[in-house]
This record gives C-alpha cells, structure tokens and sequence, in this order.
C-alpha cells in the first residue's frame, strides 16, 4: 500500500538503513551558513552565493545571520584579537552540530599581516574543518569546501542528539 | 578673490605673534610648527577668521633616535572655497617631548577631531588636555601598550592575547587554547 507498494522502491518497499545516515544525509544536503565576513573575503563569499556561481545547486544558500538557525560558519576575513572573542561567541551560540570553514589566507595563517592585533590562524581558537586558502580565494574554491563539509559530514557525521 | 597661505600665515603672524615656531614648504604644501601651548588659539583663529573649517585628519610621528624632540602632532586643515584656488590645505605641527606628552584638544574648535585625538591617543599615548572622552578607539580598552611607538614590537601579539582571553572570560566562553 502507498509509498511501500511503489514500484521506484523495488517493488518489495523496503529502505534499509540507520537513523544516523538518514540524519546526516538530511544534514548534508541543507547546510545553513553563518556568514562571518569581516573583510574582501566576504565580497568573494558573496558571489559564491549568487547568480553566476550559485551555492543553492549545492543545498546551502539560505545565509543566516542568526547563529541560532545555522550549522555552518564560513569565517571569511581578517580575525583579530579583539574581533576573536566576538567570532568565539557567535560560534557557541550556533546550536550541534556545526561546522567551520575557514576562508582565504588570513583566517587559515594571519596572511600578510605579522602584527601585533591579528590572529595568526583562527584554529587558534575555533575549530576549523576546511581551510580555503586564496587571497581572496575564487567562489569555486569556497563551493569545494562547501562539498568537503558535505563529505565530512556523510562520512565522519555528528551524533544524532 | 584667490586665497592663498601666504595670506594665512601672515594673519597667524599679525593676529597671534611668535606662535609661529617655523615654516617649511615643500611642493606647494605648507608646514607650520606652532608653540605647544598656543595650537588651539591658532587653531580658533583659522576656522573662525580664515575659514578652515574641516579638520581632515590628526596624526602623529615618533622620530625616536632620529630627531628631539621625539613626537610631533600632526594635523592636516582643509578651506573649501567656490574656487579651485580657494580649495587650500594647511598642515600644522606640534612637538612634544617624553616628558611632556600633552597638548590641548581641539574637540573645542573642531567636533570632527574627537574620534582622530583618541586614534592618536590609542596609538601613541599622547594626552589631549580637554576631550571630553579620551578613551582608546581601537585597541581592547585594557590593552596597556601603544602599537605605533618605535619601541613597540609590531610582532609582539601577547598583550592582544591577554585581553583576547579576557574578554572571553567576562562572557563565560569556553575557550581551549589549541595544543
């Protein structure tokens, strides 16, 4: 009857998996990004999310400026000190499971900047999952890290509660 | 009528004499080191009577093991006019000693040089004599150095580490230094 009977499902209408896989797969294929853009990166950032380069074909165009309805933070410019504890906070107010790519060379190493108020690396104090180096990086890059975060969480996942 | 800073300076002179500690010209641009003392009555007299009314920018330089003495005040004036020749700009200076790193504010005359003294005041650690709110602009408001000095060690990233971790601490973050 209805859905078990139907003929794309084998006909026998049976799906045999685990509630895990399901979730993630759920996860996987609508990704919320958090944008934290704090310098050109996010002008690139921008671009992947529109029109010409079009992170939707991916399942992961709805930005959220709210921490709370997102799972993924794309940190996309300069970090410094003091911005840090803002980005740390932002962070923890994102609800599990959550993930963090960090884009262009800045947030990957401090890029040029050698100086007494920038963060050499935002590793320093978030956890990062994908790093995109670039200065800035170009909007295929940031869609690879946006699929490598769809692999990472197919494969590794995140626990169900 | 075309103004130009000839006329400013021999005002300066005629209105407010020996204020004027020296002149230099360079390309066109003029220079006026003025008294310490004296650079917001010099100041009041440029925007009231000869126009300069925008402040576009106060700076400030360390000449440590350059020159004495070490700091000097910076501030670049505008004068719009209807003219192209009426449009001049007018740098004015200000030295300051180590021991006396002082100088009135110019929030008075300008309302547009409260947020440059306090950048000057972040940076440097000069003290604005009069502004009604000198706190640091840029740096964590208990960051204890000044970056741009000379003998500030433009790599040393501790004390922004300090507050960093502080201010983490005040919002009750759970912050792990990575390993």
């Amino acid at each position: 009857m209805g859905v078990n009977a139907h003929p794309q499902l084998g006909g026998d209408g049976f799906i045999l998996s685990k509630i895990s896989d399901i979730a993630n797969w759920g996860r996987k294929n609508s990704l919320w990004p958090m944008p934290f853009g704090t310098a050109c990166c996010a002008i690139e950032m921008m671009s992947s999310f529109a029109s010409r380069f079009d992170m939707s074909r991916f399942g992961a165009e709805v930005a959220r400026f709210s921490p709370r309805q997102a799972d993924l933070m794309i940190v996309s410019g300069t970090i410094t000190y003091k911005m840090a504890s803002v980005c740390r906070k932002i962070y923890e107010q994102m609800p599990e499971p959550k993930w963090v790519i960090a884009m262009g060379s800045c947030t990957c190493g401090g890029g040029p900047f050698d100086s007494y108020a920038v963060v050499q690396g935002i590793d320093e104090f978030l956890p990062v999952d994908v790093y995109v180096g670039g200065c800035p990086p170009r909007p295929e890059s940031v869609i690879d890290a946006v699929m490598k975060i769809q692999k990472k969480i197919e494969n590794v996942g995140a626990p169900l509660v | 009528m075309s103004f130009d800073t000839k006329t400013a300076v021999g005002s300066i002179n005629q209105n407010l004499p020996g204020c004027i500690v020296e002149q230099e010209e360079f390309r066109g641009e003029t220079t006026l080191v003025i008294k310490r003392e004296r650079i917001e009555d010099v100041a009041t007299h440029l925007k009231e009577n000869l126009d300069f009314k925008f402040i576009v920018d106060v700076t400030a330089v360390d000449y440590l093991g350059i020159k004495s003495p070490r700091y000097e005040v910076v501030y670049l004036l505008h004068r719009f006019g209807a003219d192209y020749d009426d449009n001049v700009r007018l740098r004015l200076k200000v030295r300051l000693t180590e021991n006396e790193l002082r100088v009135s504010s110019l929030t008075g005359v300008w309302k547009g040089a409260d947020w440059l003294e306090r950048e000057v005041h972040d940076m440097f650690g000069i003290e604005f004599e009069g502004h009604p709110d000198l706190r640091r602009i840029l740096m964590p408001e208990d960051y204890d150095h000044y970056p741009l000095r000379k003998d500030f060690d433009v790599r040393n990233r501790e004390p922004s580490k300090k507050s960093f971790e502080r201010a983490l601490r005040e919002v009750g973050a759970d912050y792990k230094p990575a390993s």
